[in-house]
């Protein structure tokens, strides 16, 4: 395989089984076509080329931004789309929820904007909704937004109507699927498949998936959000079902862990809504020795969604901590082992100690920088505690004074550092705060 | 019918054991009319200790000031001026809350005054040694003048900051963050004329605090301008100045629908009525600020989100826990390291569950539509409770006349639940008390009341019974006299006098 350019890998994306003792449905082949696999990394790349390549051409070597309301994937095809081109592209979004993708954008070259929240003190007369302001900017004249416009543009549907549609049916030898399932964020790639799928053989069944009202799974929308989807028509569906964040993750790591699909969780929300869709049609197949066909899409990969399943599942992710850890010790052994001097005895251990005690200040580095006790050194508590889960940072011959804001993590610490056999750690009772009402000097630097 | 759509309140007690007692409020309405706002002075200080305990578990120190605008009442304002005088404080927006708040027991020392002021207001503030919440330069400027000219002792003042949304300076994240834009406070990018101000007038204002509030929900863009204030007061502290403590203003939100399923399901169904696939759930097809562009819904639902999972001090809670977007420490922790004070100004969230507004039923009749439709006429009109005002959408609970289904009374229509337009006391097409169509467990009578939980509460507030306690308009009758206009006092004019008294 030999490109000229990257947008020529877009589409063609492999149709994979899966193996029937994960799924446990007997008489219905289900596959899953890797969208993951595009390029860009997901089901995105053919709508935002399509929908981009005109004004892409038009606008190549100009001054010009692309637009998008995106929250992920659409924007992430964009902004590397624009690059390309010479231009910029700038995301507006009220969705941008999960941080590694924030941070991927911005790795590419995007513009985040994210709107505003609701207003607390509302104002019922108010029509100054940030949306509407935003298509205000775009249509004002002279101006050099390119706007995809991905809820409303047939582009997004015809993407999928010439691509993902027709390798489907190509990829079953011709043959139509029984059931066909996506998950519903701009409505393109199921409108669109849904469409060729139909025209091939109209008994294929369509199911649509949403996310439950009061959840939060990229890429897909809730049932009420749909309805402001311009793309969206109902009767694309013969059913609508709505799956949650926690369906997402337990069908992603079944994707992850027993298929080999690197799948993110929207791909995982799709295939736990297949299956547990296709249960009962599987039930009803029985005996009656005829076969079914269901394809879903996996639309993008696992690794920008760490912290949305660290949030909601961190068992997952965290093996049990290993090696010394203040947060192990019981409040009964903090106060039992640790040992706290007050202001007016530490600054005399501090002025006549022999050796003098070193300082060890745990707050955050611009705190310190802003207000800190002359000759403390600076060691932040989360990297404290990366430092003494192997052993003592100190030689045991250094006398040790840990301050804290208020001298309760430092009492902790001096509890932990003391049980792991340092002889003289101390905590400065009341902290920082009681230093500084005590009146003694605070330097910044 | 179709099946009801409820959306009942959240009641906790005590304000549940008084809605318990039917009779009681019954007899209170019979003596003293309907409408009726019923107080619970009691919980509010309960709420500041609520909020009080969020500060306990971050090691944070400060008050938790009443923003008084939320209510005008004079027992919770007296009940708050009760509590422990490091603990709670008031911030009052005028200057009769400001002498209001005194002559409740407040001293000047626990009291910060906001908002737009005048002359007047600013000159009380600074006389009883009130703090005062600035709002540019120009009225630090003006409140400078004030205590220099009547030798008043120096004030102590907080400076209101605005506009968190460029990220110029440290705390850039990468993105831009948009807030609504506000008309009070000054823009960070503009903070150096503040700072100016600061030093040229030290000998008339301390600088104790930097402010701000941002009128929305959303913890974003919370969390990044106190971040961005804890740096500031850094770069105060820089140049010489002293500030202790940062105000992080109101907005911790109230939940008012109990059950987030109800709400749910209401906000579905609004969005279904729209489109038109179901019947209205409002008044002539309202449609909430939503609207049906070729069967796609435009707009944003001028709504307040009726069910919260988090308000209130589980609202501050989750926002000084959260991490902050450009240190990744929490705000708490930030505030805590960098020695700073925490000042909230809650409003709403400080009158929670305080109180109810009553209204009795005078009218009931079915509409056109038939009698799953019924319009039910109040002793109360859209301004007493604001409920339209304020988007907030809460059922209100029904109290029989004979105090319950005890079967003493004929039930009225079958009595299973009935959908019914609240419609208010005026001559005035406009006057529903909701657009809503409002579900009740079955069809009232009159003499039967309705009460509106939490609603004496706050959402009386700016519009019903003037809370914030500006001067109302006077009325003037004018007439033209022997080449000059002459006026008397509305009241006192009659049409055979002139306007001075002397006979015409």
């Amino acid at each position: 395989m030999r490109y000229d350019t990257i947008t020529e890998a877009i589409g063609n994306t492999p149709l994979v089984r899966i193996d029937p003792s994960v799924h446990g449905l007997r008489h219905i082949d289900l596959f899953a076509k890797l969208e993951m696999l595009n390029p860009f990394g997901s089901v995105k790349d053919r709508p935002a080329w399509f929908m981009a390549r005109p004004h892409l051409q038009q606008g190549a070597g100009g001054d010009g931004t692309v637009v998008e309301l995106s929250s992920g994937n659409t924007a992430k095809a964009l902004a590397l789309l624009a690059g390309m081109h010479g231009l910029r592209f700038r995301s507006v979004t009220n969705r941008m929820r999960v941080p590694e993708i924030k941070e991927l954008l911005l790795l590419l070259g995007a513009e985040i904007e994210e709107l505003p929240g609701q207003s607390e003190c509302l104002d019922p007369t108010d029509t100054d909704d940030p949306l509407t302001r935003f298509h205000q900017a775009l249509s004002e004249p002279d101006s050099t937004y390119l706007h995809t416009d991905q809820y409303f543009n047939p582009r997004n549907v015809e993407a999928h109507a010439t691509g993902t549609g027709p390798e489907i049916v190509k990829d079953l030898d011709g043959r139509v699927p029984d059931w066909f399932i996506a998950c519903v964020g701009t409505a393109g790639s199921s409108t669109g498949v849904a469409r060729v799928l139909r025209e091939h053989d109209p008994r294929v069944r369509v199911l649509g998936l949403v996310a439950d009202k009061a959840d939060f799974i990229p890429g897909i929308r809730t049932i009420d959000e749909v309805h402001q989807v311009g793309l969206f028509d109902p009767a694309t569906y013969d059913s609508l079902t709505s799956v949650t964040s926690q369906d997402a993750i337990d069908g992603m790591v079944t994707l992850i862990r027993r298929c080999g699909l690197l799948s993110g969780p929207t791909g995982g929300a799709a295939y736990r809504g297949a299956v547990r869709h296709l249960e009962s049609v599987d039930a009803e197949l029985a005996g009656t020795g005829s076969r079914r066909t269901a394809v879903f899409i996996v639309c993008d990969r696992a690794e920008s969604y760490l912290s949305y399943v660290r949030r909601r599942r961190p068992e997952l992710l965290g093996a049990a901590r290993r090696g010394h850890s203040a947060a192990a010790l019981t409040d009964g052994e903090v106060r039992a082992e640790g040992r706290a001097v007050e202001v007016g005895e530490a600054r005399r251990w501090m002025a006549d100690g022999d050796p003098r005690p070193l300082v060890v200040d745990l707050r955050g580095p611009h705190a310190y920088a802003a207000l800190h006790i002359e000759g403390s050194v600076n060691i932040v508590d989360e990297l404290f505690e990366e430092l003494v889960r192997t052993g003592l940072p100190f030689s045991k011959r250094t006398p040790v004074l840990l301050a804290c804001p208020v001298g309760e993590k430092s009492l902790r610490y001096a509890a932990l550092l003391t049980r792991m056999g340092h002889p003289d750690v101390r905590s400065l009772a009341g902290g920082v705060v009681a230093w500084r009402d005590a009146g003694a000097p605070l330097v910044r630097e | 019918m179709d099946a009801p759509l409820y959306l009942r309140p959240r009641v906790e007690p005590p304000l549940a054991s008084l809605l318990q007692d039917a009779p009681f409020l019954h007899a209170l309405c019979d003596a003293l009319g309907s409408p009726l706002n019923v107080l619970l002075p009691e919980v509010v200080a309960e709420n500041a200790e609520r909020f009080r305990s969020v500060y306990r578990r971050h090691h944070l120190a400060g008050r938790v000031y009443f923003a008084h605008k939320a209510n005008r009442s004079s027992a919770l304002v007296r009940r708050l001026a009760a509590c422990d005088p490091a603990a709670v404080g008031i911030d009052v927006a005028s200057l009769d809350e400001l002498r209001h708040a005194l002559g409740c027991g407040f001293t000047g020392d626990r009291v910060m005054a906001t908002g737009p002021k005048d002359r007047d207001f600013l000159w009380l503030a600074a006389r009883v040694g009130a703090t005062v919440n600035l709002d540019s330069a120009g009225e630090l400027e003006q409140l400078a003048h004030l205590v220099r000219r009547h030798g008043l002792g120096r004030v102590d003042v907080l400076v209101r900051l605005s506009e968190f949304e460029s990220d110029a300076g440290p705390t850039g994240s990468g993105t831009r963050v948009l807030s609504r834009r506000s008309r009070f406070g000054t823009p960070v990018g503009r903070s150096g004329e503040v700072w100016e101000a600061l030093e040229r007038y030290a000998d008339a204002v301390e600088l104790t605090g930097l402010a701000y509030h941002l009128d929305t929900t959303a913890p974003e863009e919370k969390a990044r301008a106190l971040e961005r204030c804890v740096l500031l007061m850094d770069e105060c502290r820089g140049r010489g100045l002293r500030p202790r403590a940062v105000d992080i203003g109101g907005g911790f939100g109230v939940g008012y629908v109990d059950d987030a399923g109800e709400w749910e399901r209401w906000t579905t169904a609004l969005s279904e009525a729209v489109l038109g696939v179901r019947p209205s759930l409002t008044w002539r097809g309202h449609g909430y600020g939503l609207r049906n562009e070729g069967g796609t819904v435009r707009g944003t639902a001028a709504l307040y989100p009726a069910h919260r999972s988090v308000a209130g001090p589980g609202y501050l809670d989750a926002l000084l826990s959260r991490p902050a977007p450009a240190l990744g420490r929490p705000p708490a922790t930030l505030l805590l390291e960098h020695l700073n004070d925490l000042y909230v100004e809650p409003g709403r969230a400080l009158v929670d569950q305080c109180g109810l507004s009553l209204a009795r039923v005078l009218d009931v009749r079915p509409t056109e539509e038939g009698p799953a439709r019924h319009l039910v006429r109040l002793g109360m009109n859209a301004g007493d409770v604001s409920l339209e005002e304020h988007g907030v959408l809460v059922d209100p609970v029904l109290l029989p006349r004979d105090g319950g289904g005890d079967g003493r009374r004929p039930e009225p229509s079958g009595g299973g639940p009935v959908g019914v337009h609240l419609v208010g006391n005026l001559c005035l097409e406009a006057d529903l008390i909701t657009r809503r169509l409002v579900y009740l467990p079955r069809l009232p009578c009159a003499g039967d009341l309705l009460a509106f939980v939490n609603t004496a509460g706050y959402v009386m507030d700016f519009h019903a019974h003037r809370a914030q306690r500006q001067p109302v308009a006077r009325t003037v009758a004018v007439a033209r006299g022997e080449g000059a206009w002459r006026w008397c006092p509305d009241e006192d004019y009659w049409p055979l006098t002139d306007p001075q008294g002397v006979p015409s």
